[in-house]
């Protein structure tokens, strides 16, 4: 494939009073999947939106493979977009709408036909051709508009929340189809969600925005240990705010002294951020530091919701094998795997 | 960006003008007219006059009134007949939906000239010979629309589902019918009426041609004496009818607002 | 037919019928069917039965065959050509209007011009003959403003009580008509697919001509067809304006019925009435069977 790299510049955009991009920085090597992750409104769509040439941009530059495409018009720059739903053409059949990009571009009947065939059948819908778009379930749509998008031999692929609408079980096979097809095709990728598991799951790197602003961007596993935010830290997977007095460098967590990964200002009252699986639940002999309030069994993990003397809450995963004896209402001892930890100020 | 902009306000500019031209210069002319007076040696003055002239004629308040007691006779037999028949058909007769939808389009399909010559030939004298056959075919002019209107207020409301709560949590069907589901048809019967009222209030084919006199056919009377005055007429009704219609469109707008805070 | 039945919530009951808890559901739908049965469906059925029967009340079908032939053939081309003139005058703008409304306007913009439009379309009859009677008749005062612009419409032979004048006439309500039953077509188009088709290289011509237009054509059709009907029933303001001159089938009837039938003709009003019904009939059953269909993609 000849995808190459796509990189924003200085991108930004106000609508009205609303900034909804603030001096967007972004580059995507090519081949590479990148996620943008962040909550409604945090200017993720507008992005996806303003490569896509659909949005222009108050300033800044678009770039593919060194060629500024700013100002070309969306529909001559030969990307290929899919929507979060309801995208595909009513009027026309599922072959005719993958085969609608070669149309515009006067690909011979044929040989266009041809083609719009076998993208099907890389999605798996080499059967349902002539079907039209309101005779498909929500996840037989998607993957008509993915190979849609796909048949243009796109240098770029955008997904704009593409499995949102779709029921859970429908959306995580989805999720791994797209991921198989882009890895096959080598396209470069911008993918936009605001499911944080979808993002992780399947991207090269995941970007964090917030407020028109990128938070941190890079590969799944340093979002996850190592947050540049409380944002971040927050957003990406579940984390617990430990109440704990900081002296120095270090913090004491359930007994433990731990070392402060990163910089505060001096002692006093702080949160530690330890995320759930860090933290064991032993049941103590007579009072002990916590008391459990509830135990979810969730298949090969189990969550222990604890409660601290003071009303914090506690949220820690262990193995369920670990967890048979422990009931709600039982006095439990807490304590914390890791050697440091991330504070943030109260 | 900016050159794009100045083109899209370009059109729509250009089509609001025109439209505004369309509309301001027959309701404008008409109110120019209205207000002329020509004095006894020819020459046009304007004045009140004509609005005085109406005002003074006997017949003016005794045909309005006709005119409202027939309209709210047929609100009444909507109200009676039509609603309780759709709040039924969402509660319990969901099946029938089609079926009713299609018979209650019908009306539309026949023009009202034609319905007229079918009540000349069909009732029967007693009822031909009171002014009050002219409500009760008011009410089947006005179906097709009063259907509409609560059939789409009430599909966007789970009655079955919120009924069958209210009599779950102890409520009988009174009480149901008083606390749960008038209140959420309240827009839509609000709108069904209004509806009713106003084609009554204009409605001219069919009560001329079953030789009744109500405002709009005196009206058209008027005008072979005072055409200056049968215009001023025209512009109070439509002045008025303009008035409800803006009215009811703030109206439901409002209320749609209300529930979208709601949800 | 067995006794038993599984009702809906999977319980098996003896001794109901399908029919008989089908009677008990339709009960309380009797009266407003009894409604319509009295005083809609036995008016018309009485003029069909009527139209099919001469002066001495025995059947026959000499009102059809005199309703085929002058002068009453030619009100029947006038109104059919009324209707269609008129709706195809206000089809093309109206469909114009909503469209620059629909993707230029703001929301306010739309809920005012589609109350508006309402007005606008109810606004028949009467009170719009004689609006324009002030507007362009003789002595209306768009003809003064023009005189004094040195503009004079009727030396050449201009007047508003003429065919060209009612259908002109007509597009005051026919116009706004269209932006009331068109708006919500143009409303379904999706922005998703006009992005989708930008961003798979068309250009907005042709999104229109391969996406846009084979949709919105059924609605266009629909409307159009609604249109006639409208221009072709419609009486109040025909009669408001015509003096006489013009065989309109709605005037016609209403000349019947107010006494000047002539002999011989007793039953010639319904076979009217009842060739206008199925005039009409042609034109509003494919527009409500269009309508149905659309709505439900629409959705």
């Amino acid at each position: 494939m000849k995808s190459g790299t796509l990189e924003l510049n200085g991108v930004s955009r106000r609508f009205g009073q609303t900034v909804a991009l603030d001096n967007l920085n972004l580059r995507i090597g090519a081949g590479e999947m990148v996620a943008l992750l962040g909550p409604s409104g945090c200017g993720k769509t507008t992005a996806l939106r303003i490569v896509a040439g659909l949005e222009r941009s108050d300033s800044g530059s678009v770039k593919l493979q060194d060629r500024d495409v700013t100002n070309v018009p969306a529909h001559l720059r030969n990307m290929g977009m899919v929507f979060q739903s309801y995208s595909l053409f009513p009027n026309l059949s599922a072959v005719e709408n993958v085969e609608f990009g070669l149309k515009m571009r006067k690909v011979e009947r044929t040989s266009r036909r041809k083609s719009a065939l076998e993208l099907l059948e890389l999605v798996g819908l080499n059967t349902q051709s002539k079907r039209f778009p309101h005779q498909l379930s929500g996840g037989q749509q998607q993957r008509v508009a993915l190979a849609r998008a796909l048949a243009i031999q796109p240098e770029v692929l955008l997904l704009d929340e593409p499995l949102s609408a779709l029921d859970a079980q429908v959306r995580t096979n989805l999720r791994e189809e797209i991921r198989r097809l882009q890895l096959s095709l080598g396209t470069t990728t911008l993918f936009v969600t605001h499911d944080q598991e979808e993002a992780m799951a399947i991207s090269d790197r995941v970007g964090v925005m917030s407020n028109g602003r990128l938070e941190q961007i890079d590969i799944p596993d340093v979002l996850y240990n190592n947050p540049a935010s409380t944002f971040v830290a927050n957003f990406v997977g579940t984390m617990n705010h430990i109440p704990a007095i900081a002296s120095g460098d270090t913090v004491n967590i359930f007994g433990k002294q731990v070392r402060i990964k990163n910089s505060h200002s001096g002692s006093g009252e702080v949160s530690a951020l330890v995320r759930p699986e860090s933290i064991t639940v032993m049941r103590s002999q007579g009072a002990g530091q916590a008391k459990i309030v509830t135990r979810s069994f969730l298949g090969a993990s189990s969550q222990i919701v604890c409660q601290l003397p003071d009303g914090a809450i506690i949220q820690s995963l262990m193995p369920s094998y670990s967890t048979g004896e422990l009931h709600p209402g039982e006095e439990v001892n807490l304590s914390i795997s890791l050697d440091e930890v991330l504070v943030t100020h109260v | 960006m900016a050159a794009m902009k100045k083109r899209i306000d370009l059109a729509l500019f250009t089509a609001l003008g025109l439209a505004g031209i369309f509309i301001l210069l027959p309701f404008g002319s008409s109110a120019e007219f209205s207000f002329r007076e020509y004095s006894t040696d020819g020459k046009l003055l304007h004045s009140f006059a004509p609005y005085r002239w109406i005002i003074e004629q006997p017949e003016f308040l005794s045909h309005l009134l006709l005119s409202f007691k027939l309209a709210f006779i047929a609100v009444l037999f909507t109200a009676i007949l039509v609603v309780p028949s759709v709040a039924w058909l969402h509660l319990k007769a969901q099946s029938f939906r089609p079926i009713v939808e299609i018979v209650t389009l019908l009306p539309l399909v026949i023009p009202v000239v034609a319905l007229s010559i079918g009540v000349q030939a069909a009732f029967p004298d007693w009822l031909q010979s009171t002014e009050y056959e002219l409500p009760l075919m008011y009410v089947v002019l006005s179906l097709p629309f009063t259907f509409r209107i609560l059939d789409n207020g009430l599909q966007a409301i789970p009655l079955k589902t919120i009924s069958e709560a209210s009599r779950g949590l102890g409520a009988n069907w009174p009480k149901t019918i008083f606390y749960v589901i008038a209140p959420v048809m309240r827009t839509a019967v609000a709108g069904a009426f209004f509806l009713t009222f106003a084609l009554s209030l204009g409605e001219f084919t069919l009560t001329s041609l079953l030789h009744w006199d109500t405002f709009p056919t005196w009206v058209t009377s008027v005008s072979q004496q005072n055409i200056i005055g049968a215009i001023a007429l025209s512009v109070f009704s439509l002045a008025v009818a303009f008035l409800i219609l803006l009215l009811v469109g703030l109206f439901s707008s409002r209320s749609k607002k209300r529930t979208e805070v709601a949800e | 037919m067995t006794n038993s039945y599984v009702s809906s919530k999977g319980v098996s009951r003896k001794g109901g019928t399908f029919a008989r808890r089908n009677l008990i559901i339709a009960a309380p739908l009797l009266p407003l069917l009894a409604y319509l049965t009295f005083f809609f469906f036995w008016p018309m059925f009485a003029v069909v039965v009527d139209s099919l029967k001469n002066n001495d009340h025995q059947w026959s079908l000499i009102n059809f065959t005199t309703i085929a032939q002058k002068p009453y053939s030619t009100a029947f081309k006038n109104s059919i050509l009324l209707g269609a003139l008129s709706a195809l005058f206000a089809s093309i703008p109206g469909a114009l209007f909503a469209y620059i409304i629909e993707v230029r306007g703001s929301e306010k913009l739309k809920g005012f011009i589609n109350s508006l439009s309402g007005v606008l379309a109810n606004t028949g009859g009467v009170p719009l003959a004689f609006m324009f009677i002030a507007t362009f008749g003789a002595q209306g005062s768009a003809i003064k403003i023009l005189k004094s612009l040195g503009i004079d419409l009727y030396s050449g032979g201009f007047t508003l009580f003429s065919f060209t004048g009612i259908v002109f006439v007509y597009l005051y309500f026919q116009i706004p008509l269209m932006v009331i039953i068109f708006s919500p077509a143009l409303h379904s188009i999706r922005n998703e697919w006009r992005d989708a088709a930008k961003n798979l290289g068309a250009t907005p011509r042709k999104f229109w001509t391969t996406i846009g237009v084979p949709l919105l054509f059924p609605s266009f059709a629909a409307s159009f067809l609604l249109l006639f009907a409208s221009g072709f029933a419609a009486y109040a303001t025909a009669r408001a304006m015509t003096v006489g001159n013009i065989a309109l089938v709605p005037l016609v009837i209403g000349t019947l019925v107010d006494g000047n039938v002539q002999v011989n003709q007793a039953n010639v009003g319904k076979s009217l009435a009842v060739g206008m019904v199925l005039i009409s009939a042609l034109a509003m059953i494919p527009y409500l069977i269009i309508q149905r269909r659309a709505r439900r993609w629409q959705q």
